[in-house]
């Protein structure tokens, strides 16, 4: 919206005679209505109101600016105002709290989309957040990957619009697959459930890889999976055991029992302040798009044993470089 | 020349549909209801059908037969649930069979039907994406939109067994727009609106000229199959109640369920979960096949609910 003053010398001065006796008409129109003092009339320059000119137009183009407020999600439901408003919250938590050792960041590709394969733990998914707020400092905003989520979080009032606004979608393979289609990366934790609610007995041992879905929706979509460690995950919720009878009573798989959770009521969601390794792995190549390798159960199955020992192997090497579960 | 039937003339999209469609040349209208709608456009030749009647079937095969109709669109289901849990069962679903076997009768070569995307149901399994071969669970409380699943049942089963039939099915979401009126604009039309706390499900609108286009392509063109008519974008409801200008009330889901049982009992005939789990998970649907078929939406679902809310606004003033 620039201020339109018609030059005289101005090539369109003849053809847009009409236009601009328009503009001068609505010129001088503006100047009476805007003048402070009627004497002021006619007279040009110093009299004009730029105050409340530039007022009147804030006030009429404020309404673009509504967009900015109003709520603007994507198809999955990530908002990149939550996003934006909880990253200090974020940064403080990855650099601080958690003191994140990121290792491998190289073999992310950071020009198409890819399928982070990683191991699970801790029982909401600090991990998938924590994953895809590295990755969107290291490659931007476009590459922020989607994490998936396990069902019973999608049941929890309150989590679920929450993880929906930061990038949390319903693992599923319809989700998955459009993620993929439409160029968007996606971390998946193939030991689902298995996984964030194994006790700190087992940790960092990691439980069956679902049954292939990870690897064979690579395959179809032709994009390289990428095997992550994510060591610390574990000992922000460490879980000492879990009870069922009163949690088959508010209708929930399990019920929890960590050092801070229920003892601390909801202060209990607070995760411990464990020292993290993110660590990455080689990705591994798949063919291109739409390869019939899909469908070969045991090339699937093959590749999924291969996977899962990539990632223990990388969690081993990441518990290496972490000096202390502390420290 | 053309003939399209349609059932249902003095629902929404009947008589939007017959008007827009009447303005064609080429075409020939007839239009079927149990009443005879006021102001009938011109050049919709109405004609007297009761679908709740047993030999309904028979009169239908007749009309069918005299009009020489080429199309049918089937549209005669309730803009929204009556506590008449049987006569709504009558008119939509059974009435959608003695559809079916006038069609068969009359030998209709295509024949178009309206359904709605609510017959996914809201269920916390659902992909972000409904595609059109996802199961049709409907929602248990729901009497309506169970209807509408047996319907489609019906339809589907009947499609198999009458191959020289083309049918569309179209199923549109949540229809919006300056002048559509139903149970959910009247939800999102007061000033302070419950709901279910912790939930903000996104919610996907198509614009009633949208949906009617779509209509009119699948009556004039040859699109058999089954298609989700719904606009590009989702919203999620506190953005959708945000722009809207209203005040959500939230109210824990066991609560509004108790506060609202004898009300929503006495308008609707259902439980309130038959409504408010729509506004509790997610069940959006994928619109790519619709749009490749019938061509894009001239609105988004953001824009849809905007045109919506603004002659809302100004409705009192004219």
């Amino acid at each position: 919206m620039s201020e339109s003053e018609p030059d005289p010398e101005s090539p369109e001065r003849e053809s847009g005679d009409l236009w601009s006796a328009a503009l001068a008409s609505l010129r001088d129109e503006l100047r009476r209505r805007l003048s402070p003092n009627p004497a002021a009339d006619g007279d040009a320059g110093p009299g004009f109101d730029w105050v409340a000119l530039g007022e009147d137009l804030r006030r009429r183009f404020g309404q673009l600016g509504m967009r900015e407020r109003s709520g603007e999600v994507d198809d999955f439901g990530l908002d990149p105002e939550t996003i934006r408003s909880a990253r200090p919250l974020f940064s403080l938590l990855r650099k601080r709290w958690w003191r994140i050792e990121v290792v491998g960041l190289e073999h992310v590709p950071d020009d198409r989309p890819v399928l982070f394969v990683a191991n699970h733990s801790g029982l909401l998914p600090w991990d998938g957040l924590a994953l895809a707020e590295t990755i969107e400092e290291a490659h931007g905003a476009a590459r922020r990957p989607r994490f998936l989520i396990a069902d019973w979080l999608i049941t929890l009032p309150f989590v679920q619009p929450a993880l929906a606004r930061l990038g949390g979608v319903r693992a599923c393979r319809e989700n998955a697959e459009r993620l993929l289609e439409s160029g968007r990366s996606v971390v998946a934790f193939p030991e689902g459930v298995k996984g964030a609610a194994k006790t700190f007995r087992d940790r960092y041992r990691l439980q069956r890889f679902g049954r292939g879905g990870a690897v064979r929706l690579a395959l179809a979509a032709g994009v390289p999976i990428v095997p992550v460690a994510i060591v610390g995950a574990e000992e922000t919720h460490p879980i000492l055991f879990k009870v069922e009878t009163p949690a088959r009573l508010l209708g929930l798989p399990f019920l929890p029992v960590t050092p801070t959770f229920p003892w601390f009521g909801p202060l209990g969601a607070l995760p411990l302040p464990s020292k993290w390794v993110i660590s990455f792995g080689e990705p591994l190549a798949t063919a291109g798009p739409g390869g019939a390798q899909a469908n070969d159960d045991l090339l699937v199955a093959r590749l999924t044993e291969e996977l899962r020992a990539e990632v223990q192997r990388l969690v081993k090497a990441a518990l290496g470089i972490r000096p202390g579960v502390f420290a | 020349m053309t003939t399209i039937g349609i059932t249902g003339l003095r629902t929404f999209l009947g008589r939007r549909l017959a008007e827009r469609l009447a303005s064609e040349a080429g075409l020939r209208l007839v239009g079927l209801d149990r009443l005879r709608p006021h102001g009938l456009a011109a050049g919709v030749h109405f004609r007297e059908i009761d679908l709740t009647r047993p030999d309904a079937g028979s009169s239908l095969a007749d009309v069918f037969h005299k009009e020489d109709v080429d199309v049918v669109v089937h549209l005669a289901f309730r803009r929204e649930p009556t506590p008449d849990l049987d006569g709504d069962h009558e008119l939509e679903t059974i009435g959608s069979l003695h559809l079916l076997h006038a069609c068969a009768a009359a030998g209709v070569p295509r024949l178009v039907v309206g359904s709605t995307t609510m017959v996914y149901g809201p269920h916390i399994d659902n992909p972000n994406f409904l595609s059109e071969e996802h199961p049709l669970r409907g929602h248990p409380h729901a009497h309506c939109v169970q209807n509408r699943v047996e319907t489609e049942r019906l339809v589907a089963d009947w499609t198999a067994r009458h191959p020289g039939t083309a049918v569309t099915v179209l199923r549109p979401c949540w229809i919006v727009g300056p002048t559509y009126r139903d149970a959910v604009t009247r939800y999102f039309g007061r000033q302070v609106v419950p709901t279910l706390m912790g939930y903000d499900p996104l919610l996907q609108f198509v614009h009633e000229e949208d949906c009617l286009d779509a209509f009119a392509r699948a009556a004039t063109g040859h699109h058999p199959g089954v298609y989700n008519v719904v606009a590009p974008g989702v919203l999620p409801l506190s953005t959708v109640l945000r722009t809207a200008g209203k005040r959500p009330l939230p109210v824990p889901p066991p609560l509004l369920y108790r506060l609202r049982a004898y009300p929503s009992q006495a308008q609707t005939g259902d439980r309130p979960e038959g409504f408010y789990d729509y506004l509790r998970y997610l069940w959006v649907a994928d619109g790519r096949r619709g749009w490749e078929a019938f061509g894009r939406p001239l609105y988004t679902t953001r824009e849809a609910w905007m045109a919506a809310i603004s002659a809302a606004r100004m409705r009192s003033y004219r």
